[in-house]
């Protein structure tokens, strides 16, 4: 009995297998290609792969795509960028690109409106230490009250 | 010396200390312009302008993530806006194509069941075709996929970059992976 239920299972194991259709295979193909499948699944897709030409060509496809990729990571910046990315820093100089610490960014114009609010003070303060206009320009109140049409003439007092 | 400790010293005038931050990153920086340009002369062009713009906008780094993490996102954007620019030469190239003056109409390959999937010689038509799928991944998915590929990241690392989740990075890296074997094997039944 035991052998026999043995070879159902394998038998089993064997039907299971062959039922492995392309949609799985390509949606597990990452997985197995990362080594991430257990050993019935991975085994699964391993003969899938070697019986379906479509998903061993996608699977060929995908390692040349990996070999792409890793040919272009393999390449190696200019060396002699840095010095040219520093004389671009250095090009900066005078354009006012260049980076602020954010304390003198935001205190450089506070400052400046300071003191600019603090010279229109100080114009008007000393405007007004000078006295009112007003005042020296008053007419005592003696000469105001003389008419002028009562004077004699100063004609008169020459042909005198 | 620490970046951050780099960062002020260079914020404070010693400009000549963010050499040490381009050495110590100017290769990350250009894996990822490779991985979006495919371009040798392109990627190093771009690298130096990520590098000057990253100088240019020092100030704005607040440290909340590393610098390199900063330099990933800006590379990532200055590699996207380039693309996007050079779209228009794309579609020079394929209008040359169509008219059958340019290299991009080569029938494309599909390897035989009888060479060796470990030893396949990678042909300059294989480059071709590898880098038009995955030009033709929507942004999102290319970024994840360029930073996983080509910068060797984790999910973490580039959920961190990318500003997302670490379950959104795995679900775009699924989808970037099913759209480029679909793609892929759209050339193979071509040929």
């Amino acid at each position: 009995m035991k052998i026999t239920a043995g070879k159902n299972q394998v038998l089993f194991l064997t039907i299971k297998i062959t039922k492995m259709n392309c949609q799985l295979c390509q949606k597990e193909l990452d997985a197995w290609r990362d080594g991430k499948l257990p050993g019935e699944r991975k085994i699964q897709v391993e003969l899938h792969l070697k019986e379906c030409e479509t998903c061993s060509g996608i699977y060929r496809l995908q390692l040349i795509a990996d070999k792409v990729i890793d040919r272009e990571k393999e390449l190696q910046a200019d060396p002699f960028r840095v010095t040219r990315i520093m004389a671009g820093i250095d090009n900066l100089e005078g354009s006012g690109n260049e980076p602020a610490n954010p304390f003198i960014k935001v205190l450089k114009p506070v400052l400046v409106t300071a003191s600019m609010a603090a010279a229109i003070f100080f114009g008007i303060l000393l405007g007004n230490l000078s006295g009112p206009v007003t005042d020296r320009n008053t007419i005592p109140v003696e000469l105001a009250l003389i008419d002028d049409a009562s004077i004699e003439s100063v004609n008169i007092l020459l042909n005198e | 010396m620490t970046d951050s400790e780099i960062i002020k010293l260079v914020l404070r005038g010693e400009k000549e200390k963010f050499r040490m931050l381009v050495e110590q990153n100017q290769q990350m920086v250009f894996r990822t312009c490779m991985g979006f340009l495919h371009n040798k002369d392109d990627a190093d062009d771009l690298t130096q302008d990520i590098f000057i713009q990253a100088y240019q906008s020092l100030s704005r780094f607040k440290g909340e993530a590393a610098f390199s993490t900063w330099l990933y996102r800006i590379a990532v954007n200055a590699s996207l806006n380039k693309v996007r620019k050079s779209s228009k030469n794309l579609i020079l190239q394929r209008i040359d194509a169509f008219f059958g003056t340019g290299k991009s109409g080569e029938a494309p390959f599909l390897p035989s069941d009888a060479e060796d999937p470990e030893n396949i010689l990678i042909r300059q038509e294989h480059v071709e075709w590898v880098r038009r799928a995955l030009d033709s991944l929507p942004d999102n998915q290319r970024t994840a996929i360029v930073l996983s590929k080509y910068d060797d990241l984790s999910q973490k690392e580039i959920a961190e970059i990318m500003k997302t989740s670490q379950g959104a990075v795995e679900a775009l890296l699924q989808r970037a992976k099913k759209n480029l074997r679909e793609k892929l094997s759209a050339h193979g039944k071509n040929k």
